[in-house]
C-alpha cells in the first residue's frame, strides 16, 4: 500500500510542477485535484512507514547491518515529520504564487527559514525527480493505451506561477 | 431505448452525418469543445479549441427529397476568440472556446455568447440576402462620385443578392474573471446571464458590458485554505431568480438571487453521502462534478461526475433520487487513468427535449443513453465505420471480465484517446449531435 501511495505521491507532484508550464495558467481546479491526491497518498505513505520502522524496531532491536539503509529512512522521516497543520498547509503551497521558490536567493532562503529543517522529499531533488521518471517508465507497460504514454507536458515557456492579488471584479 | 424494439420511449438511432476532416492526424485547433443547439433546433453551434465557432443550418424538409430529412450544413464560420497574453501575469490566455449558449430568437438574427477561459463574446448573425443598388452619391463599385455631375436623384432599390451570413461581435464582456471561466448560461429573464469560474460567479446584463455583478465569491481569505472550486452553474430554466452551482467536492448548492445581493449562503444544499467502503485515492478526483443541468421542466438537474450521471429532485437535498453508472467499469481502473490525466476529463451531459432521457459521452467514442421511465440504457459508438446514410447504429458492449462474447470489447482495449465530452440534444426532436474529437456525428431516431 506503501508503495502505491508513493507511486502516487511522486506522480502528484511531477503532474503539479508540469502544470505550472502548461498553456492558459494554471488550472485551479485541477491543481487542487493533484495537491488533495498527493496529499491522501502522503499521509497514508508517512503512516505505513512510521508504522514499519516501529514494528521493524520491535522486532529487529539489535540488527545494525540489516538496519544500514533504515536509519537513514527513519531519520529522514522523522525530519519530516509534519505537524497537522503543516500537513494541511503543505499541499497548498504550490497552488501559491512560487517565484520564490524559484530562485536560491536570500529572500527565497529567509521566507522558507522556519521550514528548512522540515523539507520533504517530494520538493525538487535529483534523486527524487530521477525516482519519478524510472517510476513512469516501470508504469508504462501497465498503463491503459494512451496517446504517448506521456501525460506531462514539456512545454519551454517562461511563464510564473499565477498570483492570489485579488482582482476586483467590475 | 434497445434497437429493434419500437413503441414508447424506444429510440433507433441511425446515422445521419458526420462532420469534420477524416485525418488521423487531428490539429488540435480542430478539436470540438463545445457543441449547442438553439431554442428552436434549427441551428447547431460548435466551438473548438482554435476559437472558431462554426454553426449549421438544419435545410428545410421538402416532401420531395426525403433522402436530406432535415440535415445539418454549415450556415456560419467565424473566428470568436483569438489567443492573448495577459503581460501582468505572463500568462497566455487560451482561445479555446469553452461554452457557447445561445439567446432566444427575438428577430430575424441570431445571437449567442461565447466564452473562452477569460473573455465572454455576444455574436450576431444576420443574413443579408438583398443589397442597394443606384446611389446617388457613389458608383456601383464605391467609388464617390463627383457632385457636380450629379443631376438628377433616385431612390436606390434593394436587389437579390447571394445569401450572406454574418456574424459580428456586439458585445464583449472582458476583465471580470481572474479564474477560468467554466460555465455560461441565459438567464430566463433573456435580459442577464452568470458566469462562472473557478472561485466565482457574476452576473451580467445582456446590454451592460463595463460592469457586472459578484454574486457568488468562495474565494477563501488564504488560498491555503482552499478546499473546493465552482465547477459549473447554470440558470433555472423558468425561475429567473434561482440558479444552482456544482462544486468539486461533488455538491450542488441552490442559490436565490431574491435572498441576498451575495448569494455565498445557498438556499438548498445538495450532497450524497459518501460510501465509506469505495474511498480510494481518487475519490475526491472522481466526485468533483463536470457539469450540470436543468431539466426543461426545471423540477429535476442532473449532474455529472466521473464515473456516473445523478438526477436530482430540487425539493429532496439529501440524496439524488437516480443515479445511472456511466462506466463502472474503469472503477478498478482509477490509478492508471491517473496517470495518464484522463480521470481530469469532463464529460457533460444533457437531457432530452421531454426530460424522458439523458445522454453522455464516454471513451473509444462509446456515449450512453438513460431512459428514465424504464431504466434501460443503451451503449452506442460514434464512427466512420458506421457511417452509412441512415445506417442504423448497432448497441456496443464493454466486457468487464470473464469470457468477451462476440461483438464485446474488453475494457483494456477501449481507446481513452477517443472521448466523447460533448453531446447535444435537439430540444424538440430526436436527433443528437456529439462531438468526438474534430468530428462532429449527428444521429437521429429513424421515427423522427
Amino acid at each position: 500500500m506503501d508503495v502505491e501511495a508513493k507511486r502516487i505521491m511522486a506522480l502528484s507532484i511531477s503532474k503539479l510542477y508540469s502544470l505550472r508550464t502548461q498553456r492558459g495558467g494554471l488550472r485551479l481546479h485541477r491543481s487542487l485535484l493533484l495537491s488533495m491526491t498527493m496529499r491522501a497518498a502522503r499521509d497514508i505513505y508517512h503512516t505505513a512507514q512510521l508504522l514499519r520502522d516501529a514494528e521493524e524496531e520491535q522486532v529487529v532491536p539489535c540488527a545494525p547491518d540489516a538496519a544500514t539503509e533504515e536509519p537513514m529512512e527513519i531519520s529522514k522521516d522523522s525530519s519530516q515529520t509534519l505537524t497537522p497543520k503543516e500537513v494541511a498547509m503543505k499541499p497548498q503551497e504550490s497552488l501559491e504564487e512560487d517565484k520564490e521558490n524559484r530562485c536560491a536567493s536570500e529572500r527565497h532562503s529567509r521566507k522558507r527559514r522556519d521550514k528548512a529543517a522540515l523539507e520533504p522529499d517530494f520538493l525538487p531533488l535529483k534523486k527524487a525527480k530521477m525516482d519519478t521518471d524510472e517510476e513512469k517508465q516501470h508504469l508504462q507497460g501497465e498503463i491503459l493505451r494512451t496517446n504517448n504514454g506521456n501525460s506531462c507536458r514539456q512545454v519551454d515557456t517562461l511563464t510564473a506561477f499565477p498570483t492570489n492579488r485579488a482582482i476586483v471584479a467590475c | 431505448m434497445m434497437a429493434g424494439v419500437g413503441g414508447g420511449n424506444d429510440f433507433q438511432w441511425c446515422f445521419s452525418q458526420v462532420k469534420g476532416a477524416i485525418d488521423e492526424d487531428v490539429a488540435e485547433a480542430d478539436i470540438i469543445s463545445t457543441v449547442e443547439f438553439n431554442y428552436s433546433g434549427e441551428l447547431l453551434a460548435t466551438g473548438d479549441k482554435g476559437g472558431r465557432v462554426v454553426i449549421f443550418q438544419r435545410e428545410q424538409e421538402s416532401k420531395n427529397r426525403q433522402v436530406s430529412r432535415g440535415e445539418y450544413n454549415v450556415y456560419s464560420t467565424f473566428q470568436s476568440h483569438e489567443p492573448e497574453f495577459d503581460y501582468l501575469k505572463s500568462l497566455e490566455i487560451e482561445e479555446k472556446i469553452n461554452k457557447i449558449r445561445w439567446l432566444p430568437q427575438q428577430n430575424a438574427a441570431h445571437f449567442l455568447l461565447s466564452a473562452n477561459d477569460k473573455t465572454i463574446k455576444l455574436w450576431k448573425i444576420s443574413e443579408r440576402d438583398k443589397r442597394a443598388e443606384g446611389y446617388n452619391l457613389k458608383d456601383e463599385d464605391g467609388r464617390l462620385r463627383d457632385p457636380f455631375r450629379i443631376t438628377t436623384l433616385r431612390v436606390p432599390v434593394l436587389m437579390p443578392m447571394d445569401l450572406m451570413v454574418e456574424a459580428s461581435p456586439r458585445r464583449i464582456f472582458a476583465n471580470a474573471h481572474t479564474y477560468h471561466i467554466n460555465s455560461i448560461s441565459v438567464n430566463s429573464d433573456y435580459e442577464t446571464y452568470l458566469s462562472a469560474d473557478d472561485l466565482r460567479i457574476n452576473l451580467w446584463h445582456l446590454e451592460i458590458t463595463d460592469r457586472s455583478f459578484n454574486i457568488v465569491d468562495i474565494k477563501p481569505a488564504n488560498m491555503e485554505e482552499l478546499t473546493e472550486v465552482i465547477t459549473a452553474a447554470e440558470c433555472h430554466p423558468h425561475q429567473c431568480n434561482v440558479f444552482v452551482y456544482s462544486s468539486s467536492k461533488g455538491t450542488i448548492r441552490l442559490c436565490d438571487m431574491r435572498a441576498a445581493a451575495l448569494c455565498d449562503r445557498h438556499s438548498k444544499f445538495f450532497e450524497e453521502p459518501e460510501d465509506p467502503s469505495s474511498r480510494s485515492f481518487f475519490s475526491e478526483i472522481i466526485s468533483s462534478i463536470s457539469d450540470v443541468k436543468f431539466s426543461h421542466s426545471g423540477r429535476y438537474m442532473m449532474t455529472r461526475d466521473y464515473l456516473s450521471v445523478k438526477v436530482w429532485d430540487l425539493n429532496m437535498e439529501n440524496r439524488p433520487v437516480e443515479t445511472y453508472q456511466v462506466h463502472e467499469y474503469l472503477r478498478s481502473k482509477l490509478c492508471s487513468l491517473y496517470e495518464n490525466d484522463c480521470i481530469f476529463d469532463k464529460f457533460e451531459c444533457c437531457w432530452n427535449g421531454s426530460d424522458s432521457a439523458i445522454m453522455t459521452g464516454s471513451y473509444n467514442n462509446f456515449f450512453r443513453m438513460f431512459d428514465r421511465n424504464t431504466r434501460r440504457d443503451i451503449t452506442l459508438e460514434a464512427s466512420r465505420e458506421n457511417s452509412k446514410p441512415r445506417a442504423m447504429l448497432k448497441p456496443r458492449k464493454v466486457c468487464t471480465g470473464g469470457k468477451r462474447k462476440k461483438d464485446e470489447i474488453s475494457v483494456d482495449s477501449l481507446d481513452f484517446n477517443k472521448k466523447i465530452l460533448h453531446t447535444a440534444w435537439h430540444p424538440k426532436e430526436n436527433v443528437i449531435a456529439v462531438a468526438a474529437t474534430n468530428n462532429l456525428y449527428i444521429f437521429q431516431d429513424k421515427m423522427n
